[in-house]
């Protein structure tokens, strides 16, 4: 299409008129490919398509080591699923390290979800609804737990559970503690966004129709607000499952440990197949989980998105992650 | 009377660094069709969310049938919105929509059906129910919207620019539908507007509103052909204005002297003297073939420029005075009448030429009845 088309459409810049068209060899058919402003963006292609392949190709590795029938976690044998729950000893079924792990991760991110999520919503709500002094201090503020490192966090979340609420025993409650601390923030970040960008006017007309506060924010504010609170609770759920740190320093050991922790410490020592398994079952849960959001998001928002005014993009909140 | 009178006593709404409403006074016999038109920032939209209860005034009173409602919480009282961009509830159908205040007044379901089935037949949206805002367009959108609020038997109707977003020819025909609607459920409609020709065509009166105060009030042919103010004149459409000084005026007829001519005017009850100015319509203003027989109230002046407009064909005239006017000139299919350059005569009738005191618009207060100097007193 670039090299024979007619003049006027030809992208080379080497060929003004018919004659001075030399063949296209393949350089510049190449080149024409890349320079044409009219063609497909070819080069933003490629370079997306190079950063996928780099970025799931080590996954894709991990994944299919994970159904290696042999101890090797380098070397393909044959297919099996041995390191899930076929091996009598090893296998992220039977390894009770490993399964005590898959429990825990599991417990805090429904744990941090189901606390982050109700109370980050309320502060957010809050915080956009909140007219005068104060307020952008606070809105500020919120934002301080995205750019703490969270090396920092962990360290000054242990010293408090030692030193000053003592009563909070490093284990499952300060881990979860120290989950919700940091995971507020993306839901107030996902839902105040989706609360600008609503506006008031829906809870204007509910109250110009006869709805109490209370009742607007039942009927109008919380469906309108669906879509933003499935998104957060995806979000919240993956970086939960996904925490080291935080999860390391609050830990009380044993079966506190969580799938991140389990495969730090296996990586250290002599790692089996098992540990891609385990990492296996952490990924497919949370890419469901985050899918299961997204389509959540796709359902409640495909009126405004016809309508050609979609109030957010889901995958804009999952920049911020 | 009717239900729905809204009476509103130094009205004040100040924001941070503004005053937006100032102290205005307004009387709105129930069952009225009344616009507050005005300028974006003019203060008629924060005057209509302190009716609907959006806005909690500064100071000043809103009584609602002999009711201060002026702290009372919007959902406890008796008037309804239609807003700007409708704001109908995107997770809920047509039918859920309308029937949304019922349900929140907690009325029998037989009831519910019955009354939106009713309201549907008024805004004639029947078979629609089930669609969803986004599958509606601008001007059904409107219709459910109208419904959704009319359905409740609001004591008034608040309308913030409701056809703001339509194309012309959809809002010439809601206008004259509204109007009629509005004949129909006989309720008050006090109707937020910055489009004066809505504002003329729909009002049984209306208050043209500046920078947070009333500067007249008035039924539409009084407040366009007898502005108060030069800026009332100057809002309302073109105006030709002039400056000129007195000769003498009372209530039955002015003279006024225009660079060596004089005029005669309409009278006016008014306290003008000195240098004041006058205004005159475009459309009143008669061209006349130059060499007719000169007379009162005749300027001869040259023909600048001549716009075709369709409907009408625009003259821009010079008169002899120095002043740009322009004239209208219906179009009877007889071609453009006047060449750029042509010389002619202008007939200023007495009866369209109004005298407006001298720098009026920022005026002080042209009855005297109110005590703050920025307040044009509301008639």
């Amino acid at each position: 299409m670039t090299g024979v088309a007619e003049p006027r459409a030809r992208p080379q810049p080497t060929t003004r008129g018919p004659r001075a068209r030399p063949q296209p060899t393949t350089l510049t058919r190449f080149r024409g490919w890349f320079r044409n402003p009219w063609g497909k963006p070819r080069f933003l292609r490629v370079v997306t398509w190079a950063y996928i392949v780099w970025s799931i190709v080590p996954v894709l590795i991990a994944v299919q080591f994970s159904f290696n029938a042999t101890r090797s976690r380098t070397v393909w044998d044959s297919f099996s699923t041995r390191w899930y729950w076929g091996d009598p000893v090893d296998s992220v079924w039977h390894d009770p390290t490993l399964r005590h792990a898959l429990v825990q991760s599991f417990k805090l991110a429904g744990a941090d979800v189901l606390i982050a999520v109700p109370l980050g919503v309320l502060l957010a709500l809050g915080l956009a609804r909140w007219r005068g002094r104060g307020s952008g201090t606070s809105n500020f503020i919120m934002l301080f737990p995205l750019v703490t490192p969270e090396i920092v966090m962990g360290v000054s979340l242990l010293l408090v559970f030692s030193h000053i609420f003592t009563f909070v025993h490093t284990g499952t409650l300060a881990q979860i503690l120290g989950h919700v601390t940091f995971s507020i923030s993306f839901v107030v970040v996902i839902v105040r966004g989706r609360l600008f960008s609503i506006g008031r006017q829906y809870e204007e007309a509910a109250a110009d129709l006869g709805a109490s506060p209370l009742v607007a924010l039942r009927s109008v504010l919380l469906p309108l607000l669906t879509p933003a609170i499935v998104a957060s609770a995806a979000v919240v759920f993956a970086i939960s499952a996904d925490d080291f740190v935080i999860s390391q320093w609050l830990s009380s050991g044993g079966p506190t440990d969580t799938v991140p922790i389990q495969i730090y410490a296996a990586t250290r020592a002599a790692p089996l197949p098992s540990v891609n398994a385990i990492a296996t079952i952490m990924m497919v849960s949370t890419l469901l989980i985050v899918t299961a959001g997204f389509l959540t998001w796709r359902f409640f928002t495909r009126g405004e998105r016809r309508a050609g005014k979609a109030a957010e993009d889901f995958g804009g909140a999952f920049d911020l992650t | 009377m009717a239900r729905g009178e809204i009476e509103l006593s130094k009205l004040t709404k100040q924001f941070a660094e503004l005053t937006a409403v100032d102290s205005i006074d307004l009387h709105i016999p129930g069952g009225e069709f009344f616009s507050l038109l005005g300028p974006s920032g003019c203060g008629k939209t924060t005057t209509l969310r302190m009716i609907a209860g959006f806005e909690q005034p500064t100071s000043g009173e809103i009584l609602l049938d002999g009711t201060d409602v002026a702290y009372t919480p919007p959902h406890q009282r008796n008037v309804n919105t239609v807003f700007q961009n409708y704001a109908l509830f995107p997770h809920l159908n047509v039918n859920d929509n309308i029937a949304y205040g019922l349900k929140r007044a907690k009325r029998p379901k037989a009831e519910i059906r019955e009354r939106v089935g009713k309201a549907l037949e008024l805004v004639q949206l029947q078979g629609y129910e089930r669609r969803r805002s986004s599958q509606l367009s601008g001007g059904q959108q409107q219709r459910v919207a109208l419904a959704r609020a009319l359905v409740l038997n609001p004591a008034v109707l608040l309308l913030d620019e409701p056809l703001g977003a339509l194309d012309a020819k959809l809002r010439k025909a809601l206008q004259i539908e509204l109007k009629s609607l509005q004949q129909e459920v006989g309720i008050t409609f006090l109707y937020v507007t910055h489009d004066q020709e809505e504002a003329l065509t729909m009002s049984d009166r209306l208050a043209v509103m500046n920078a947070g105060h009333i500067e007249q009030i008035g039924a539409p042919q009084d407040v366009y052909e007898d502005p108060e103010t030069l800026y009332v004149a100057d809002f309302l459409g073109v105006s030709n204005l002039m400056q000129a000084t007195i000769v003498r005026a009372d209530t039955s007829a002015c003279h006024v002297a225009l660079d060596g001519y004089e005029l005669e005017t309409r009278g006016t009850d008014r306290d003008v003297t000195g240098e004041a100015k006058i205004v005159i319509r475009p459309e009143r203003i008669e061209l006349e073939e130059h060499g007719s027989p000169s007379g009162p109230n005749r300027i001869p002046a040259m023909v600048e420029r001549v716009v075709y407009v369709g409907s009408a064909i625009q003259v821009i005239v010079r008169g002899a005075t120095g002043e740009a006017l322009q004239a209208l000139v219906q179009n009877t299919g007889g071609g453009i009448p006047y060449e750029q350059g042509t010389p002619v005569q202008l007939h200023l009738p007495v009866d369209a030429v109004r005298v407006l005191p001298s720098g009026t618009g920022d005026a002080p207060s042209l009855e005297g009845e109110e005590p703050d100097p920025e307040t044009v007193a509301a008639g």
